[in-house]
């Protein structure tokens, strides 16, 4: 979102950089050239094929000649170790930490500690394994362990940080794990935390903001990409699940000052293409990381006045209109504002969310009551947007708060005001208003032409008689020679499947 | 050509469609209370309203020679607040009143419980008050709602010939004539129903107990459509009378059942000229400052 009396955006604390497994289909000099043309200011260098083989006889030298070529671009460097088949041409990532020998992973995880004190390297980051055929996760974990621990004492003594990195489908696969790894080893001070943010949305139950935070001072080294929620495919950013806006705020929370960098291995093919449309993503995403990082603190400090003195709220939520501004909150997809409401709709409903850390229930109730009965369109839209950010924080929220969430949902839905309709149709009643009074909000929505993508758990809730319904309009809008709002189809039941042929 | 529009929100319009009414034949209409597009929040809010609908806007209208009568109720949709519920029992003082000639807007919304309370008792105040009852049908689930409200009148013991079911179309014409309740339709720029569909709506069910309005509000909607009617169904065939039927005698007839309508031309309204400076209503005109 875009705050109208926000500061200029803020540099970036941590340097944006780009993995050179993105890059294969150019020589290491020509992609650290192109990375600073787009102004990436760091790079994770893949070890192995084709770029720096770790095993080279001449090693020293060209570690010694990469280095002052970093220096010359002003580039930070953290070493990567997921080369497929570096070690094994036929097992892909084999012999891993968890398998039952794995000398040549342990020699070559040694080198990249070596090859990162040479090169300066933030750190070295490596992951787990998949744990083999009829292994044990509690022999996995022995493996891992005591391999790990060999590491750290071999890092410690080149001064070299180590980064764990959970990845999906692996022994180590969340943030929660890799902590789990580092109490067993004692904590050690040099063992910390690789994030891929696209990995959060497939496999930490916080996502990503949850895992980042989770991660906190023990952060290392970020990887960037988008993914889907799925499968582990690491996508260009927007053809994912990720928010990258959130997740550069989330970096920008913690004070993160390690490297980032784009993670897009399968997509050396368009490897510029995508290096520049990465960067301009991402500076694009810090944009609205900012905002949402402005608005937090305006939350922080308009929830501790209303703590303070509950006769602030009524100003605070009347005034956010002309600090938040009035623009859409998603204006590619919704430039009326009307689906997912605008700016201040959603600082409002922040506002209503952060209520509930303090108000008691009573009172919180009270307050919705009052703010609406008393509020002007926008502030409506604003609690009933609140309302959707209380029943999506809390699965049951307390008895007064449902009863005043109903009555305002039930207000809203009766007016003629499409975006009011709209903001009465999210999170709050899907999980609390009843069955005929939420398929009349559908099907309203549906009068009104306004898309269905702004009701909150269409699927789950649609039922037989919305169904019904939705044929209903539809025929009486072809009796009138009128057309079909096109979201009545995703109302009506699938169409019969006729054999085409005896 | 002489125009009645049965069911027209004159509260929301101006002056400018006054005029052009009159202009365009209209000499009477019928205002039916409703809701207000912002949603009211007490009481008090409709008896305000319900004064201005009896007195201001009686006033306003003969100022451009056109007799304003009105229908009262809680309207479907707010019957659904309870802070505007207990406006039931302030209803009864207004039925009584000179140029009352209907209760309505009643019947559903969104067909609840707390809609089906209000639509019962309204109609129990018909029967009490011998007043014609006007039905609004749902802008959603019309069908449904249709065949709910015939039920419910029917149960009610007020005589179809005393119900117009308003806002029809053509999937529920049939049912509604099948009851013998009167037949209105609401014809609007984009929605509802057009000139076109109507002129063949009363080419398959005839001209009998129809009523056709304008409905026009604060919403996209057209205050001539009487007019526009009328010369789309001459064009399309039908006599001078049939449209005179349709939109005069019908409308006559029906809400004449109350015993309310005043359809004498209004005294000394000149009709080319404009309203008389000298007229107010409680100290007000519809004039904006000093005539030059």
């Amino acid at each position: 979102m875009t705050a109208t009396t926000s500061a200029p955006t803020l540099a970036m604390p941590f340097s944006l950089g780009y993995g050179t497994n993105g890059f294969t289909d150019h020589p290491l000099p020509v992609a650290l050239e192109l990375l600073a043309e787009q102004g990436y200011d760091a790079v994770a260098l893949t070890l192995g094929h084709p770029h720096l083989d770790p095993f080279a006889e001449d090693l020293d030298a060209q570690l010694q000649s990469l280095r002052s070529r970093l220096d010359e671009l002003g580039f930070r460097v953290v070493i990567e170790t997921g080369t497929r088949f570096l070690l094994d041409p036929r097992h892909k990532h084999r012999p891993a930490l968890v398998d039952e020998e794995a000398t040549a992973r342990l020699a070559f995880l040694r080198r990249a500690v070596d090859i990162a004190a040479g090169l300066k390297a933030e750190c070295v980051s490596f992951f787990s394994g998949i744990l083999p055929e009829e292994t044990s996760p509690e022999t996995g974990w022995q493996r891992l362990t005591s391999r790990v621990a060999e590491l750290v004492d071999y890092a410690r003594g080149k001064n070299v940080l180590l980064a764990v990195e959970p990845e999906p489908g692996m022994l180590v696969q969340t943030v929660s794990d890799v902590l789990r790894l580092r109490s067993e080893l004692g904590n050690p001070d040099n063992l910390r935390v690789t994030v891929d943010i696209g990995h959060c949305v497939v496999v930490e139950p916080d996502g990503v903001r949850g895992a980042l935070l989770q991660a906190g001072p023990l952060l290392a080294n970020v990887q960037l990409d988008d993914m889907p929620v799925h499968a582990h495919e690491h996508l260009p950013f927007g053809e994912g699940a990720v928010d990258l806006p959130l997740a550069l705020a989330t970096l920008a929370e913690l004070d993160y000052r390690g490297v980032a960098a784009v993670e897009l291995p399968r997509h050396s093919h368009d490897a510029p293409g995508l290096a520049s449309r990465s960067i301009a993503a991402l500076r694009t995403g810090w944009e609205a990381a900012a905002a949402i990082r402005e608005t937090e603190r305006w939350l922080q400090e308009s929830t501790t006045a209303v703590a303070a003195d509950r006769g602030t709220l009524t100003r605070i939520f009347a005034t956010a209109g002309r600090r938040w501004g009035r623009g859409p909150l998603h204006p590619d997809a919704d430039p009326a504002g009307v689906l997912f409401g605008t700016t201040s709709d959603h600082a409002r409903g922040l506002l209503i969310g952060g209520l509930r850390e303090f108000l008691p229930p009573d009172e919180l109730a009270e307050a919705l009551l009052a703010l609406y009965g008393r509020g002007d369109s926008a502030e409506r839209r604003g609690v009933l947007r609140g309302l959707g950010a209380l029943a999506t924080s809390s699965p049951k929220l307390p008895a007064v708060v449902v009863t005043a969430g109903l009555r305002l949902t039930a207000e809203a839905l009766r007016t003629n005001e499409s975006s009011l309709v709209a903001a009465a149709a999210g999170p709050f009643a899907a999980a609390y208003l009843d069955q005929h009074s939420w398929r009349h909000a559908v099907l309203k929505l549906i009068f009104m032409e306004v898309s269905l993508s702004t009701v909150a758990d269409l699927q789950e809730r649609a039922d037989d008689e919305l169904a019904r319904m939705a044929a209903d309009f539809a025929a009486e809008r072809a009796a009138a020679g009128r057309t079909i709002p096109d979201d009545v189809h995703l109302l009506l039941p699938p169409p019969l499947n006729h054999p085409t042929s005896s | 050509m002489r125009i009645f529009d049965p069911h027209i929100h004159m509260t929301s319009r101006t002056t400018n469609d006054y005029e052009a009414l009159y202009a365009s034949g209209v000499r009477a209409l019928v205002e039916p209370a409703f809701w207000l597009g912002q949603p009211r929040t007490n009481v008090g809010s409709f008896i305000d309203y319900f004064d201005a609908l009896l007195g201001w806007e009686r006033f306003r209208a003969a100022q451009f020679g056109i007799r304003h009568h009105a229908t009262i109720a809680l309207n479907p949709k707010e019957a659904n607040d309870p802070r505007c519920v207990p406006v039931l029992d302030e209803i009864p003082r207004y039925l009584v009143k000179e140029g009352v000639v209907a209760v309505g807007e009643i019947g559903y919304d969104s067909m609840t419980p707390a809609e089906d309370e209000a639509f019962s008792r309204q109609l129990e105040l018909a029967l009490e008050y011998a007043l014609p009852v006007m039905v609004h049908t749902p802008h959603r689930e019309k069908l449904a709602g249709t065949h709910r409200t015939l039920d419910v009148v029917r149960e009610s013991g007020v005589a179809p010939g005393m119900v117009v079911v308003d806002h029809l179309n053509e999937t529920n014409v049939g049912i509604v004539k099948d009851a013998g309740a009167w037949m209105g339709f609401s014809i609007y720029p984009d929605t509802k129903m057009d000139e076109q569909r109507m002129v063949a709506i009363l080419r398959t069910y005839g001209t009998d107990k129809v009523l056709v309005n304008s409905a026009a509000d604060w919403g996209r909607s057209d205050p001539l459509k009487t007019s526009s009617t009328a010369s789309a169904m001459l064009a399309a065939g039908f006599t001078a009378d049939d449209v005179d039927k349709v939109l005069w005698r019908n409308p006559v007839e029906f809400y004449g059942q109350s015993g309310q309508l005043i359809l004498d031309p209004v005294p000394g309204f000149d009709e080319a000229g404009l309203p008389d400076a000298s007229a107010g209503f409680e100290g007000n005109s519809v004039l904006r400052g000093v005539r030059a």
